[in-house]
């Protein structure tokens, strides 16, 4: 199975955010990029249907600018995918939706691709759309908040479970098509040391991103706002926890007004 | 000018979801707008006049009984010709999932300037600005969307159901077109509500009570089951209590499990890690109940209580029975 795996770098979680000078988004230069949450579920993923059907491969791609993205690429290499594309853009446009996918589009569309995986969301700007405008721009069915994904060789089908809203959906799908992944069936590997250094060896191919449109929608960021630090909880002091009990639904209901 | 707001509803148990109405009771705040309906299946005909009830005049029915098991790309297919004709200019969905899949399908094959999780929108000159929490709500933006078409989902519980003002809806059946075979071939065999099933779904409820670790065993989460009872509220679980199995891994609130976003969060046993904590952290209200006073939950919550959870949770269930006049 020819598998490719859309990954993207993002904050890493317990990054302290910081706005940009002009306040519209966030200063890149005060954090640290990680492979998206859901992403390493996608990569995990990948691998673990490549350990389980003889032949396959995976090729990771990541659109973004340099070195994040050139890093979260051999970040990949290292957890043990084959090969990758780092589709350069020139500048930090990545937050809007829809731009990413059309040139991670460009880039997959070429490549084998049974079976295109990537994150249900990314962490940052949780968009959560890119599956499916893939699926749009790639003429396949697409699916996301996909969980234990399976291959069923006798049927030639994707077998996995999706939860939404409306519970836990049993799926089949043949391939091609594309796969917004919620949760792998193990928890995201780790690379070892020897993968590691290995990597920083490794050769990514490089594709420009292209211009963008000159004239179409335009999704432009206006503002970047922190909310106020969290002063911790009001402490509710109690003897019994009858008494705790009362105070709490009295706040609830007098000073929050949440109480049904 | 005055656009045309098309409502894409989403169906379940052949109704208009919760995040529907919302998106309908948003559609009619944006001002001077004409706000159509539109819902695709099998019942899609006899659904479509619910918008009415909302006061929603027309509504477009795609009567097809191929999108009931199929993927959201056919609703996203069967939609085209209605953008078209009902020459909507914004398109408003629920922020779900469903919501969310249709969109990336809009931004593509609709050219629309999309945004998601939308908690405040408001028309400017040439689109729509939308205000919208992103890094798990560690930050908010606010974007322009400029654009001759927008399409917008919007967060879960961040607007009220619209009230009912009941109009008779026109209905107009759309022609069946061809679907493309590859988006016909997946099929949904099935769905598995959440376990407990009576009470409103973990990200469709404006309460949610979730228990973690410090439950300590399957035997004793009926304590957080009989406060969500009381509470109306859905439930919810830390990853430590799915990882252990004492709950199916639908009920996970955090990073890899669901987002919830409720008027009232209420953590029992659960210490709070980041991984929960962005999963949770954007609902209007937090409590926590924990037995550790250092517990990181109680940086986020707004009301905290220190104690034994097995003495706390039965004489808080009772209370809120109470105080609601349940017997």
């Amino acid at each position: 199975m020819e598998i490719v795996v859309c990954v993207k770098p993002v904050p890493e979680a317990e990054t302290r955010l910081r706005a940009s000078a002009d306040g519209k988004n966030l200063d890149p230069e005060s954090v640290k990029f990680v492979l998206a949450g859901y992403d390493e579920s996608a990569v995990e993923q990948a691998l673990l249907l490549k350990e389980a059907v003889p032949g396959s491969a995976v090729h990771v791609v990541s659109y973004g600018p340099g070195p994040r993205t050139e890093e979260v690429l051999r970040s990949a290499i290292a957890l043990g995918c084959d090969r990758a594309t780092w589709v350069e853009s020139p500048n930090d446009d990545g937050a809007a939706p829809g731009v990413a996918a059309r040139a991670l589009a460009l880039a997959v569309a070429p490549l084998p691709h049974d079976l295109v995986l990537c994150g249900k969301q990314a962490g940052d700007d949780e968009s959560g759309i890119v599956a499916a405008a893939l699926g749009e721009l790639l003429g396949v069915p697409d699916f996301s908040a996909v969980i234990d994904l399976r291959w069923d060789p006798a049927a030639a089908r994707l077998k996995f479970q999706r939860a939404t809203e409306a519970g836990q959906e049993t799926w089949e799908a043949p391939t091609p098509c594309v796969v917004g992944l919620q949760q792998a069936w193990n928890d995201p590997r780790t690379a070892k040391l020897p993968a590691i250094l290995k990597s920083r060896k490794a050769t990514i191919a490089k594709v420009p991103a292209g211009a963008p449109p000159p004239t179409g929608p335009q999704n432009l960021p206006e503002k970047f706002e922190l909310p106020p630090p969290r002063t911790g909880a009001k402490m509710v002091e109690y003897q019994t926890p009858e008494e705790a009990a009362q105070k709490l639904v009295k706040l609830l209901r007098e000073e929050a007004k949440v109480f049904p | 000018m005055t656009p045309t707001v098309l409502v894409v509803g989403e169906l379940q148990d052949g109704h208009l979801t919760g995040s529907t109405l919302e998106a309908i009771g948003v559609a009619r705040s944006i001002g001077g707008a004409t706000v159509v309906g539109f819902v695709a299946g099998s019942a899609a005909k006899g659904t479509a006049v619910e918008f009415g009830r909302f006061g929603v005049a027309k509504a477009y029915a795609a009567e097809d009984a191929r999108v009931d098991s199929a993927p959201t790309a056919v609703t996203a297919h069967l939609l085209r010709p209605v953008l078209e004709s009902s020459g909507a200019s914004v398109v408003l969905v629920g922020g779900t999932t469903f919501g969310r899949d249709l969109l990336g399908r809009l931004a593509i094959a609709w050219n629309a300037a999309v945004a998601t999780g939308v908690t405040e929108l408001s028309p400017v000159e040439g689109g729509l600005r939308v205000r919208r929490p992103i890094f798990g709500g560690r930050a908010t933006e606010t974007r322009r969307l400029v654009a001759e078409r927008v399409g917008v989902a919007i967060r879960p519980h961040a607007f009220p159901s619209p009230t009912e003002a009941a109009v008779t809806c026109a209905v107009e059946v759309v022609a069946t077109i061809e679907i493309p075979a590859p988006l016909l071939a997946p099929q949904r065999l099935g769905v598995a509500r959440p376990a407990g099933g009576s009470g409103p779904s973990l990200t469709d409820a404006s309460i949610v009570v979730s228990g973690g670790r410090g439950i300590r065993g399957p035997e004793n989460f009926h304590l957080v089951e009989e406060l969500a009872a009381a509470l109306g509220a859905a439930v919810g679980a830390s990853r430590a209590v799915t990882d252990a199995g004492w709950r199916p891994t639908s009920f996970q609130v955090g990073q890899t499990g669901r987002a919830v976003s409720p008027q009232l969060y209420i953590a029992v046993g659960i210490s709070g890690a980041i991984q929960h904590i962005v999963g949770m952290v954007s609902s209007r209200t937090i409590v926590a109940i924990n037995s550790d006073a250092s517990a990181p939950i109680f940086k986020v919550a707004d009301y905290g209580i220190v104690g034994d959870l097995f003495q706390i949770l039965p004489a808080l269930t009772a209370e809120v029975r109470r105080a609601r006049g349940l017997s």
